[in-house]
């Protein structure tokens, strides 16, 4: 599965991945949705908005802080979503693999979806500890933990086409 | 002309004092799920970091479990912390004292 995504001109990056990773990759978004809709006390939302103000004197300014600002956070993330959900319906299949092409905004996107998605799945998964990748095949939540890592490499391999 | 010491009530500190000027630290706190290259990612688009400088913070939030990483007025702290949650970076702000 090596090289994801490559730079392939001034602002755009080429996604390559197989048909079995793409058809997971869709069924992300929507998962991602429902929980930015959930409220603020759904736990994965308590960790994408977290407090700015950590002091209790500082308290009514950290309610000002989400009063003023979680609306445009969560819309920064829809937006973010609505950008990947266009590229991976767009994209064209041969035999082997899916392809398409990103802007750079497109990649940013992408960037911002994984990065949420492996957020969610940490609170959901708990990891309080530095995750090492590895998984427990005995695990329950073992799918989970291969999910993260995946989507981890992924970002990885974007991280490194957006430097270059 | 007499000398008149100066009043106590001058160098007294007043509640009503609003904003003192101290000005405010933005900290991102260790995150376990976060990447490192993502972290350095993130410090080196919002502040124009060098990737030396970004690499030196976010290795100071892994070790040290915190860094600071800009500062300033509260409407610029507040900001930066606004651009840094946005990017899914878990950040704070408070007075530098």
């Amino acid at each position: 599965m090596a090289g994801s995504f490559k730079r392939v001109g001034n602002d755009r990056v080429r996604v390559r991945l197989g048909h079995d990773e793409v058809a997971v990759l869709r069924g992300l978004p929507d998962q991602l949705r429902t929980v930015l809709g959930a409220g603020e006390d759904e736990p994965v939302n308590r960790r994408l908005f977290p407090p700015a103000y950590l002091d209790v004197a500082d308290i009514e300014q950290d309610s000002e802080y989400h009063r003023l600002m979680h609306d445009d956070l969560v819309k920064e993330k829809l937006a973010n979503l609505d950008l990947v959900t266009d590229t991976l319906a767009r994209g064209s299949s041969s035999v082997r693999r899916w392809t398409v092409e990103l802007t750079d905004e497109e990649a940013t996107a992408w960037l911002g979806v994984l990065n949420d998605l492996r957020l969610a799945l940490g609170v959901r998964l708990d990891i309080t500890e530095d995750y090492d990748g590895d998984v427990d095949p005995s695990d329950p939540n073992a799918p989970a933990f291969r999910l993260l890592s995946y989507l981890g490499w992924l970002e990885e391999q974007l991280l490194g086409a957006l430097r270059t | 002309m007499s000398t008149t010491a100066p009043t106590r009530e001058r160098t007294e500190e007043h509640d009503d004092v609003a904003e003192p000027d101290i000005p405010w630290v933005v900290i991102v706190w260790n995150d376990p799920v976060n990447l490192m290259s993502y972290v350095v990612f993130v410090l080196q688009k919002l502040f124009g970091y060098d990737r030396e400088k970004a690499t030196r913070l976010m290795l100071d939030v892994h070790h040290k479990g915190k860094a600071v990483v800009s500062s300033g007025p509260r409407e610029k702290a507040e900001f930066d912390v606004y651009r840094l949650h946005g990017h899914g970076l878990w950040a704070t702000m408070q007075k530098d004292r």
